[in-house]
């Protein structure tokens, strides 16, 4: 049977708790590089939250840049930033705060070169206090936001499961924002946006494996270690986790294809990019990050290294995927952890004869 | 589960989805666009800090009123936002100078001597001045006396009706005013005009600006203790002038008492804006030197609540039509053509997003994606149906944010089926029949989706409750598709699925459930007895 066969069966037994240094590495890595770019290369921060203008005109003479900022240059806004929009059919130009004579100008002059009626002219002011609004009260959404999802998991699994969750978030919004920082995307509302759904994305992400820990324990507690039934917990949701990351992303990935070749998507596009990075870096890590660490974590309670010294008294070296002993189920093989850490997957499945199947007629 | 229970089950909750969405199509309500999606006219306005909330409430109900009478704006939408700042949105507005003006500036304020007062509340003194029938006058006595105009007769029923009078102003009838209703159409105040005082209905002839806004400070508003005349004391409201102002109160109330204490000529109208705020009476007493600046009361009548009304009059005297200074924040001007591209595109993306995702669920899991496809058809129905209600209902708007929310939860909804059908191939796994596993699986599985989609649920509600502008409209749109995704799982899904594995799609070739659950199927014997 291949990997993905075994894969689409559950039936996989990768040892995850037992790479994690590997994981963590990779996890530390990102999440490093996320900092310092943000650290030196900063955000590049929309006119939403700085202040100024930004005007859109359909591109109904398909003018190349070069034309368009000539033309700027008469009417004194050589400093404006301009872009073509989708391919090439939309322009766009930003520039500092206006005074509604400037502004009037420009529109009028933005219409003319586009050949366009100025109600065709889309505008945008914002003064410098609006965006500071706005971020505030995302932030402060955040916060709260963070508390009680916090809360609202320890009630119904446990406060470790609470903070490492809390903890795999923080690491997807550092990593998402560092994509941002590195590849020069402009931040928009559209952006925070996309952050507070990534946010979402990754607490439901960790709390259905979780979930799926949690019921596992409540059926192993006592014949197994915690980081066996962690690897059990995860191989078994591993399908699932793959399948949502994919279903996720096929509708974003038609907002990102459709944003990019339709006028006026900008934003669509914007939103679609985030939220690719988002739910990439959010299945990551709760596979990769929050459920290692949980184990390592719960490994330190007297409880289960009581259950782990129990198991070894047993049954010599604790295995590393727990390996349910009740009812017909096919017996993965432990899988042990290679020197060099590769993800090594044994199968001692021996499939089930077909059943016979009795026709009535 | 009988077969039958279930198919009936799985079949209300598809025909009740898509029953209420055919209702609320076929009595034309569609969901109400945002600005971003129809194109129109944004503006943030923001308040000084520490500005009073019920002076922001006060300035939201100004503006609206002052929209209105701009006349053309379908549904405007002004609220207050965060702690000192109202938005105002205006779809399909494109005139930007004429909004701006209309809900930026403070208002254009006039004190103007009164000429005519109309005697009956809502007719214009201009029909008795000119000498003309009012239109409609026999008319609205018709509609206003249906009793008195239609007599019994035994055997029928005759009504008499009048003749309408000649149509059409005469000859002398001034251009800027309205024939129906005798009102001045664009105030002037440098003209005079027939304005109306919406407090008491009546209609005021009054003359050219003897004031404007300008020519005042500020005003107060107090309570005096009786000295007036002796009277037992009340409300006054105490204006403040400039230099230049108050010798030109004083010229003005000098030619004011002039007059007869009782001819209305004796009164100076307030206006603001077009309509008549209040007409006091220049005080018996006063000559024609006029009144002193510095010592003048409006002394507020004997209404019901004179606290109020004199603090009203003070604000209209200190700030023109706004009650406080608003600086504009943010305008945002949205071509109809982009709004309608973002529309497209966001359409476009939705329905692509559902194809591909269906496909998608019907590759992987075999019959049992035939559920999903279902399921996300009943998921979209709803979505629809309630954004279609809730905006003609309670005004909520599907704005670009919202589509990306909804683009966004079809990853969600479509999580939830993974979760359960993962769920089944697991307890098939464990040995169970096919369908004891669909029927086992469920329980499980919606502990799991209800988990997961409370913690969505949460941050929706949280983000629409804290969050401004744009975060808002995506944070409606999560929440409902959060709760349709609940609703979808207990009320279609776990039926339809109780209902397929009874049917030769259950326990089939490989397109069956059985075949998505990795057990072999008959035809994997015959092929490998062959």
């Amino acid at each position: 049977m291949s990997v993905f066969q075994r894969m689409y069966r559950g039936e996989t037994s990768f040892d995850f708790v037992g790479n994690r240094r590997r994981y963590f590495v990779i996890s530390a890595a990102a999440v490093l590089i996320s900092l310092l770019s943000l650290a030196v290369r900063g955000l590049d921060l929309g006119v939403d939250f700085v202040g100024g203008t930004v005007i859109e005109a359909p591109n109904a003479q398909e003018l190349s840049l070069d034309e368009v900022r000539a033309d700027l240059r008469g009417v004194g806004q050589e400093a404006a930033r301009v872009q073509l929009t989708g391919t090439g059919d939309g322009i766009r130009i930003q520039t500092v705060e206006l005074t509604e004579e400037q502004l009037q100008r420009l529109v009028d002059t933005v219409a003319e070169i586009a050949g366009v009626s100025a109600s065709e002219v889309s505008s945008q002011e914002v003064g410098p206090t609006f965006g500071a609004q706005v971020a505030e009260s995302a932030a402060r959404a955040l916060v709260i936001f963070l508390i009680v999802v916090t809360i609202f998991i320890s009630i119904r699994f446990e406060w470790r499961m609470a903070f490492t969750a809390l903890a795999a978030l923080l690491h997807d919004l550092t990593i998402t924002a560092g994509v941002y920082s590195l590849t020069g995307f402009e931040v928009t509302p559209a952006s925070v946006i996309a952050i507070l759904t990534i946010l979402g994305y990754s607490l439901y992400d960790t709390v259905v494996v979780f979930d799926k820990i949690e019921e596992q324990i409540e059926v192993l507690h006592d014949k197994h270690t915690i980081t066996g039934i962690v690897n059990l917990s995860m191989n078994q949701v591993l399908m699932r986790s793959i399948n949502t990351s994919l279903t996720s992303l096929l509708p974003v990935g038609s907002l990102l294809f459709v944003g990019s070749y339709l006028l006026g998507a900008t934003t669509l596009r914007e939103f679609a990019l985030a939220l690719f990075v988002g739910i990439g870096a959010g299945t990551y890590s709760s596979i990769f990050f929050a459920s290692p660490l949980l184990a390592v974590w719960k490994e330190q309670e007297e409880d289960w290294q009581r259950a782990r010294r129990r198991v070894e008294r047993r049954r010599g070296p604790a295995e590393a995927v727990a390996v349910p002993d009740q009812g017909p189920v096919p017996v993965a093989a432990v899988a042990p952890a290679d020197d060099d850490g590769a993800m090594t997957v044994l199968s001692g499945a021996t499939p089930r004869p077909p059943k016979r199947r009795r026709r009535k007629r | 589960m009988s077969r039958r229970r279930a198919l009936v089950a799985a079949l209300i909750t598809l025909i009740v989805a898509w029953g209420a969405l055919a209702v609320t199509l076929a009595l034309g309500a569609t969901p109400r666009l945002g600005l971003d999606l129809q194109g129109g006219f944004a503006v943030r306005l923001v308040a000084p800090d520490g500005t009073d909330s019920e002076v922001l409430d006060k300035a939201v109900e100004i503006m609206r009123r002052r929209i209105e009478s701009l006349g053309g704006v379908q549904e405007p939408e002004i609220a207050v936002a965060g702690d000192n700042a109202v938005e105002v949105q205006l779809p399909g507005v494109t005139d930007r100078d004429r909004a701006l003006a209309a809900i930026g500036s403070t208002g254009e304020l006039s004190f103007r001597q009164v000429a005519t007062i109309g005697q009956l509340p809502g007719v214009s003194p201009i029909y008795a001045e000119l000498g003309v029938e009012p239109p409609g006058f026999a008319a609205d006595l018709n509609q206003a006396g249906d009793d008195a105009t239609t007599t019994t007769v035994e055997g029928g029923e005759t009504t008499t009706t009048t003749e309408p009078p000649a149509a059409g102003p005469p000859d002398n009838w001034p251009d800027n005013v309205d024939w129906d209703t005798g009102l001045t159409i664009v105030d002037d105040p440098a003209q005079e005009a027939w304005l109306l005082e919406p407090d008491s209905g009546l209609v005021y002839h009054v003359g050219p600006a003897l004031l404007t806004g300008a020519d005042i400070t500020g005003a107060d508003a107090q309570f005096a203790g009786g000295g007036h005349g002796g009277g037992v004391g009340g409300w006054v409201v105490d204006p403040s002038f400039t230099g230049e102002g108050g010798d030109k109160f004083r010229e003005a109330t000098g030619q004011l008492a002039t007059f007869n204490i009782a001819d209305p000529r004796r009164r100076f109208a307030i206006v603001l804006d077009g309509a008549v705020v209040s007409a006091p009476v220049v005080a018996e007493g006063v000559g024609p030197e006029g009144l002193s600046p510095s010592a003048v009361t409006i002394t507020i009548g004997g209404g019901d609540d004179q606290q109020s009304e004199a603090e009203d009059l003070a604000t209209v005297l200190r700030y023109g039509a706004l009650p406080a200074t608003f600086e504009t924040d943010r305008v945002e001007s949205v071509s109809a053509t982009l709004g309608d591209d973002s529309l497209n595109a966001g359409l476009v993306a939705g329905i692509g997003g559902l194809i591909l995702v269906g496909f998608a669920l019907l590759f992987y899991y075999r019959a049992l994606g035939l559920i999903a496809i279902a399921g996300l058809s009943v998921f979209g129905a709803f979505l629809l149906f309630l954004f279609s209600f809730l905006g003609e209902t309670q005004g909520v708007t599907l704005t670009l944010a919202g589509v990306a929310g909804i683009v966004v939860s079809i990853g969600i909804t479509s999580d939830s089926y993974i979760v359960y059908f993962e769920r089944i191939k697991e307890e098939v796994r464990h040995g169970r029949s096919v369908r004891a596993a669909v029927d086992n699986a469920f329980p499980r599985a919606f502990r799991t989706i209800l988990t997961a989609d409370a913690v969505s649920l949460f941050g929706a509600v949280l983000l629409f409750l804290l969050a401004v502008g744009a975060v808002k409209g995506f944070a409606v749109a999560l929440g409902l598709a959060t709760v349709i995704d609940v609703i979808v799982a207990a009320f279609f899904t776990r039926y339809a699925a109780a209902f397929l594995v009874r049917t030769r799609l259950g326990d089939g070739g490989r397109f069956s459930i059985r075949g998505a659950t990795g057990l072999p199927v008959a035809s994997d014997a015959a092929e490998a007895g062959a």
